[in-house]
Parts: structure tokens; sequence; C-alpha cells
């Protein structure tokens, strides 16, 4: 029997303007017919470099230095293109990561899901079947992701659905074909918890169903535990190693692979800072640095109607806590957070900082009041100004707020740097010389230039590789201890708040809907939608702890 | 949908009403008595202070503005003191040769330019890239008169090919006037042979009119291909397999046209204003000559009425503009 796919020695370029980067570096993969292989990597590891030659559509400087791919016994490496319609979307297939970004917004689902089978039919040269015909096999197509109300969904737009019914329609596409090779390029990242676990198990269900072959990459190993029997890890280019999936979690062989398992947070581990605080915490009650009462924030559109996008919340931060808000994408997470900044303001309600109510500060006094509170945002790539070095982004709340000298803004930002652990000469450089992680230590750098007492953390590591946020984090824990800092640590992955937040609140659609000690809400969790997210979480956290 | 283009065509109407009290202020804020000028240099104080009284200009400002916008609501644009006729009458004689002029000038930016940032944009650095970056730096660096008198130095002088200035020869009788474009007239009257002359004598000035606008929708819409070839919208519809000549014909253009709608829309109203110079340089009998005339016998109320006129164009121009991006994209039909 031939592999569906053989990528022999393959080894890549992509020429820049600094000459070529090797970005493969001698690919040994085989893919049978059945087989479902999870690729696993950070990025810039090149997975999706490698999973986008596969397809013929990888970057536009790149040239194979050497080896071959072949996709059914045919060689496919330098395929001329009018070659790869027979191939593209019909015989392999691709879903991808962001299924906003992936689908063109000024066409509805009928038409772009019509327009994939009308060039499959095109390319199979059977002629292109009628608008009805295609409108019913696309509906087919929806009905076969789970989709409901499929002849409302057929005129509908991408902008007016959800991100796992966007992500469905991706799928249902690339199935258009009916492929042999289905593959995922991080098919679950852009998605919530409980949306990751549905995508998920519809993949899996069609793998049985359709006996699709299936690649799917992803930094997640959660993820691919749980769709793929067979693991490759890729590192720098190299696949370092490749086996049953279940023996790669089990024994990593490879250093990186170890260090990869090791840093991905367990949701059913209970972490030691809870017994390690319990003895530390003086016995006299901290107050509230915190406050906020009945806070609203509803937004009015043109044409009149209004979004409530939270609705009364009352919440106390104690000083030296880390305080966690977890919920999906649209329960006002990040407008409860920019509120209790006042980079918004509230509709109603209070905001008491260390005693006075700052809701209805403007101008001057809330100027003023910025630098005991600091924000540190979700992307560090799209945080920090490209054209600034690192030094004048760190400096800039010091010229900002003090009237400090050049010097010694000079002699803080190289402090700072030390704080966060990156070298002195890091002030010269530019946020692309910077790794992401690094990044983020810049971010964090700059909010605590000013000594606030408080920092708001949205989604600080989502952005990063797992590796990375493991560090992160730890640097988050300590930094914490040494300048007396408390934090409102924003996010939606459970595992994360469970190993550094005290204590927690549920957010769905703009209100609390559970809250209290973090380990309390993780060991007996009161409300079905926390027992749900919880649930989603550990599906893919177990997998990947086995 | 419709709320949309509703709440488009108010904002329309108060936009105008704008622009009326805008002109006023600036008519009366500009140095200069108003009714000595229209009396001219060697007039007597008597006779300026009976055209004074004659004009309403002794009244007070705000009743001035008043009168002013009441005429305005009325369609009544004053009168013009050298033809002693109604400028109204006038500028609906002159404007329809204009706004022809304007039309088939963006008619030959837009056919031209579209293609020609598209495939800039798909050969991108390539020789055809090269060629049409030196031809927008052209467009946008030549002064139209200029550039005008030299087209007509080789068309029409050297090659005798066109007709060198003039909307009709004097001994072709014009055709019934419908819309009073004289391209549709011709065709509605079934005269072809009138249709070609008015066809040879429009096509050069249309050329210099569009050819700055040309340039401009050519950049940017190779600059917004550019950048929606590149989205990932776009690498997934490679990776179903649609194909290449689909994909930037049909999705990206559909994306990338947006910004060159606005675009066509800002230059529709640079076009207007510019006839001026492109009028005075072939003869064309439009608005533009109209005004010019008028401004330099000292005649303000056509210059006004030409103002407005090219005002009201601009803004309805705009709101079609407003409506098409609705029509494309539909996330803002709800907005």
């Amino acid at each position: 029997m031939i592999a569906l796919l053989d990528i022999q020695n393959y080894r890549l370029d992509i020429g820049t303007f600094d000459g070529p980067v090797h970005v493969l570096k001698g690919i040994n993969l085989t893919v049978n017919r059945g087989d479902t292989l999870g690729i696993v990597g950070e990025s810039g590891s090149g997975k999706t470099v490698l999973v986008r030659s596969v397809l013929g559509i990888g970057p536009r400087n790149s040239r194979v230095v050497e080896g071959s791919i072949s996709f059914d016994g045919q060689d496919i490496t330098a395929l001329p293109e009018k070659d790869w319609t027979k191939i593209r979307g019909i015989r392999i297939s691709m879903i991808f990561q962001d299924p906003m970004t992936y689908l063109n917004p000024l066409f509805s689902i009928g038409r772009q899901i019509s327009d994939v089978i009308a060039a499959h039919e095109k390319a199979a040269g059977q002629g292109v079947s009628s608008k009805a015909a295609r409108r019913a096999r696309t509906e087919e197509l929806l009905d076969q992701v789970g989709l409901p109300n499929l002849s409302m969904l057929f005129s509908q737009y991408p902008h007016q659905l959800s991100g796992g019914m966007r992500q469905r329609i991706l799928i249902a596409m690339a199935l258009a074909g009916k492929p042999d090779l289905l593959i995922a390029d991080e098919p679950t990242t852009a998605l919530d918890v409980t949306v990751q676990a549905q995508v998920l198990d519809l993949i899996n269900s069609l793998v049985e169903k359709l006996n699709l072959t299936v690649i799917m990459i992803s930094h997640d190993i959660g993820a691919i535990a749980t769709v793929a029997k067979r693991c490759a890890v890729m590192y720098k280019g190299e696949i370092v190693e490749q086996g049953l999936t279940r023996d790669i979690l089990n024994r990593p062989q490879h250093e990186y692979t170890q260090r990869l398992l090791a840093a991905v947070p367990d949701i059913d581990v209970a972490p030691e800072k809870a017994a390690a605080r319990a003895a530390e915490t003086p016995s006299a009650k901290p107050g509230h640095l915190l406050e906020a009462i009945d806070l609203k924030k509803v937004y009015r559109s043109q044409s009149g109607s209004e979004v409530t996008a939270v609705k009364s919340i009352s919440l106390a931060v104690k000083t030296g806590e880390i305080f966690g808000v977890v919920g999906e994408s649209g329960s006002g997470k990040s407008t409860l957070a920019r509120m209790l900044l006042r980079l918004i303001k509230p509709t109603s309600g209070d905001i008491i900082f260390d005693g006075q109510n700052i809701s209805g500060l403007s101008g001057e006094p809330l100027r003023q009041m910025r630098r005991h509170m600091q924000f540190v945002f979700q992307n560090p790539h799209s945080a920090l100004n490209g054209r600034h070095t690192i030094g004048d982004a760190i400096g800039e709340p010091l010229r900002i707020q003090t009237n400090m000298s050049r010097r010694d803004i000079e002699a803080r930002t190289e402090a700072l740097l030390d704080i966060v652990q990156l070298p002195k000469t890091f002030k010269y450089r530019y946020p692309h010389e910077l790794s992401g992680g690094q990044k983020q230590r810049v971010c964090i750098a700059r909010a605590i230039a000013l000594n606030p007492r408080l920092l708001i953390l949205d989604e600080p590591t989502s952005a990063l590789d797992i590796s990375v946020q493991a560090q992160v984090l730890d640097f988050l824990q300590e930094l914490r201890a040494e300048l007396n800092l408390t934090y409102v640590f924003i996010s939606h992955n459970l595992a994360v708040i469970r190993q550094i937040c005290d204590r927690t609140i549920v957010m769905k659609r703009g209100e609390i809907v559970e809250q209290g000690e973090t380990e309390q809400i993780f060991l007996a969790p009161r409300e079905d939608y926390t027992k749900a997210l919880i649930e989603s979480g550990r599906k893919t956290s177990q997998a990947a702890n086995l | 949908m419709l709320t949309f283009a509703f709440r488009k065509v108010l904002t329309l109407i108060g936009t105008m009403i704008g622009i009326a009290a805008l002109t006023f202020l600036i008519t009366n804020v500009a140095p200069g008595d108003p009714a000595r000028l229209v009396a001219g240099p060697n007039a007597t104080e008597d006779m300026v202070a009976t055209i004074r009284t004659e004009y309403g200009l002794d009244k007070s400002l705000p009743e001035q503005f008043f009168v002013y916008m009441g005429d305005l609501a009325r369609a009544d644009l004053g009168t013009s003191i050298v033809t002693t006729r109604p400028v109204l009458e006038e500028v609906m004689r002159y404007a329809p040769a204009t706004l022809e002029l304007v039309f088939v000038a963006m008619f030959l930016g837009i056919i031209v330019g579209v293609p020609l940032g598209m495939l800039s944009a798909v050969y991108k650095d390539g020789p055809l890239d090269q060629i049409t970056r030196i031809f927008s730096i052209s467009g946008v660096a030549l002064p139209a008169f200029w550039f005008g008198i030299i087209l007509q130095l080789t068309f029409s002088v050297d090659l005798e090919w066109l007709p060198v200035s003039g909307r009709l020869p004097l001994v072709t009788r014009p055709p019934d006037t419908v819309t009073g474009l004289l391209l549709v007239d011709s065709l509605i009257s079934g005269r072809f042979s009138t249709f070609w002359v008015s066809l040879q004598h429009i096509i050069l000035p249309a050329i210099v009119l569009s050819f700055p606008c040309l340039a401009s929708i050519l950049r940017v819409n190779r600059a917004e291909m550019i950048e929606v070839l590149q989205s990932d919208y776009i690498v997934a519809a490679r990776a179903h397999g649609i194909s290449s000549f689909r994909i930037v014909a049909c999705y990206a253009l559909k994306n990338a046209m947006l910004p060159t709608l606005a675009m066509i829309g800002l230059r529709f109203g640079w076009m207007l204003g510019s006839t001026v110079l492109v009028e005075t340089v072939f003869d064309w009998p439009g608005i533009g000559l109209y005004a010019v005339s008028s401004a330099l016998s000292s005649d303000f109320k056509p210059v006004v009425g030409v103002t407005l006129m090219i005002g009201f164009f601009f803004i309805v121009a705009n709101t079609l503009v407003d409506l098409a991006y609705a029509w494309i994209d539909p996330r803002l039909r709800k907005a």
C-alpha cells in the first residue's frame, strides 16, 4: 500500500531581505489512509509552512532546496498551478485558525460554499450544476457539520454568526470536495473553551463517518491528543520526535517535548500556592483596594438599539490578591476591565479605588489616578509601537506622568528591564527583534514603571506559546510578591486561572454567575454554566495529561 | 437598507443647508463692498447707495441671511448683472455640458484605472507595475492646462484627428434636448452622426480631466488589492480550490472596491471644480467657463450659484457612494 502523503527530506528556504532563512530542515513524514496525525510545536516552528506546502499555497518567496512531497503516488513538489485545481479543496482540503478572517466578509455563506462546489465541478470537467442543485448540496454540507436553520443560514453573512458557527462553516467548505486528506491548522485556537470541545468532537465524528485522513496542527497538545492517534513534534523547522500520541505524552524522549509537556497547566491539579499562601497570609484582614458597585455598561448603536455589555456587576478586590475573571468571548470581561481602569465610562454604578470614587472622574484628576493602575494587553505584538525602541516604550509613562530628568528615566528603564529579567541592552532594540514572551515582559515593565498598585491583565498569556506562558505566569507571581501588587487577571483558560488566582468570578453575558475562592469553584462548582466550562476545559486538559 | 437610505437623504439636505450658509458667510466676510464692486470703479456715492438698497445690502447681516435662504428655498439664485437673466436658468443651461464631461471622464477613470490597478497588484513589481507607476505619477503631476494644450497640438493641429475645441461644430444642429447630455440625446433621437461628432469633441477634454483621477483610482485600487490578496480569506479561497482568476476578479476586487469607491466620490467633486481649467482650455460651454467669465466681470450671483451647484452634485455623488458601500458591504446595512 502506498502512503497517502509522503514527505521525504523536505527542505524549504524563505528569501528575506537579509538572505534565505531555513524554515524547514529535512522533514520526513508519512501519512497513511485513515491516519489521524497531530503536529505540535510553538509559533515559528514551521508547522504552518509545512502543511501549506502540502497544498501548494506556501509563502511567496519560498524555495524548495531539497526533497519531495508526494500525494497518493503523485509527486506534487513542483506541480504547475493548473494541475493543483484537481487537488486543492477536492482531494486535500484545509480548515483554518480564525474563522472570522478566513471567511470573506462581503459574501453570503451560501454564495461562498456554492462557489467552492462550482469550482470543484469545473475542475472535474463535468460542467457546473444548477444553482438549486448547488444550494441543496450546500445545505446538505451545513447539515453534516451540525448547523441548524439551513435555509436562513444560506443567505447570512459571516459577521452575523458566532465563532463556533463560522468554524463549522469552514469545515463544511473543506468537506465540499469529499477530500481524502483534511488539514486542520489550529482549528480551535481562536474559539471559546466550550466551543473548542464541540469542534473537536465534530472533527472526531467526521473522521469516523467519512473515513477521513486528518493532519491537525496545534500548539495546544490537549487538542492534538483529543483527535490524533499519532503525533509529531516540531521544533525550529525539524521534526524532533514522532510516534503514537499516547507514547509521546507518557514518555517524551526529546528535551523540547519534555519541556513542552511540563509547561501545560493541568486543570485538575490544585496548585501549591494555595497551601503556601495560607501559611504566610497575615491574620489581619487586608482591606479592599478596588470595589465596583452595581456597575453597568450599555452600548447604543447608531440605529438606536441597545446592547448591555455588563449588567450591574459588584465586586471587591482585596489588596495583594490575584483576582480572576473567567468567561467566554462576549461575556463582558474586557468591558468590565476597561471600566475598572476608567478607560471607558460606565453607564451607571460606582468604582471605588483605594477609598476614592473614580467613576465620575475626568480630565486631570483622572490622569493623576492612572499612575496607580495599569493595563497589560492580550497581544504583546500589537501593544508595542513597532517604530519605538524598547527603551522608549518603557520610558513613556515616566515621561508622561513625572518630570524626571532624561538621565533618571534612562536609569529607571534599565532597572525595570532588570526587574523583568531582560538584558539592559534591550532598550536599544525594536519590538520585531524580540520574541513574544520577551515582548510581554516589556509590556509588563512598562505597566509597572510608575509603581502602580493595581495591574489589570487582560488575557496576558493567550497570545503566547505554552512554554512561554508558563514562564510569564511564574514571573508574574514573583513580581507580585516583590512589588506588592494587586492583580485582576482575565482569562478564558481555566487551568491558568486555577494555577494563579486566589478568588475568581465567572462571567456570562455581562453577569457574574458564580464567585468565590478559586479552589472552591473548581472543586465544587455550584452553577451549571461553571460546571460546563470546567468540563470542557477538562476534556483537552485531561487528554494532554494522561 | 431603506432606513439607511432615508437617513442618508436627510444628511444630504442638512449638508446642503450648511453649504448654503457657508457660501453666504464667505461672500459677506470677504473684504470689499459688494455694492461698490457691482457699481464699478467710476460710480458716485449715490449710485452705490442705490445699488445697496436695490440688492438689500443695507439690511443687517442676519436679515440678509434669511432673505438669501428664503430665496434659495424657492430655488431663486438671483439675477446676473451682466446678462440680466435668472442665474438658475443660466446654470441649468450650462450644467449639462459640464456633467457630460465629468461623467465621461469618470467613466474613463474607472474602466481604465480599476483594471490597471488590479493587474499592477497581481503582477506587483513587474514591468506592468513599473509602467503604471510612472503613468500615475505623471497623471497627478502634469498641470491640466499644459497637458490639454499638448494634446490639442498633437491630435488636433498636427495630426488633425480630433477637433480643437467646443462641444459641436457650429454647422451641426444639436439634437432635441431631453437630458441635456449631447451623447445621450443624439442617441435618443437616433442621430448617430451627431453622436459620433460629439464623441470626437469630448474625447480630449475628458482625457485631460480624467488623467489625475485615473491615476489616483489606479493607485488606491492597487494598494487595496495587494492588501486584500494577502488576507486570510484569499488564502482560504485558494485552499478550497477556487481558480486564481475568479479569486482576483470576483472575490478580491469586491473587497478592494470599498476604498476605491470612496476615492471615486472624492474625485468626482474634485473634477467638478477642475472643469474650470479644462473648459477654459477647450472652450467647453459648461458652468466652469460660465463661472470664470462671471467672476472676471465681478458678477457675483452666478459665482455663488455655480458654487452651490457644484456643492450639490458633489454631495449627491457622495451619497450615492455611501449607498453603494452599504450595497457592497453587508456589515454596514444595519448601522
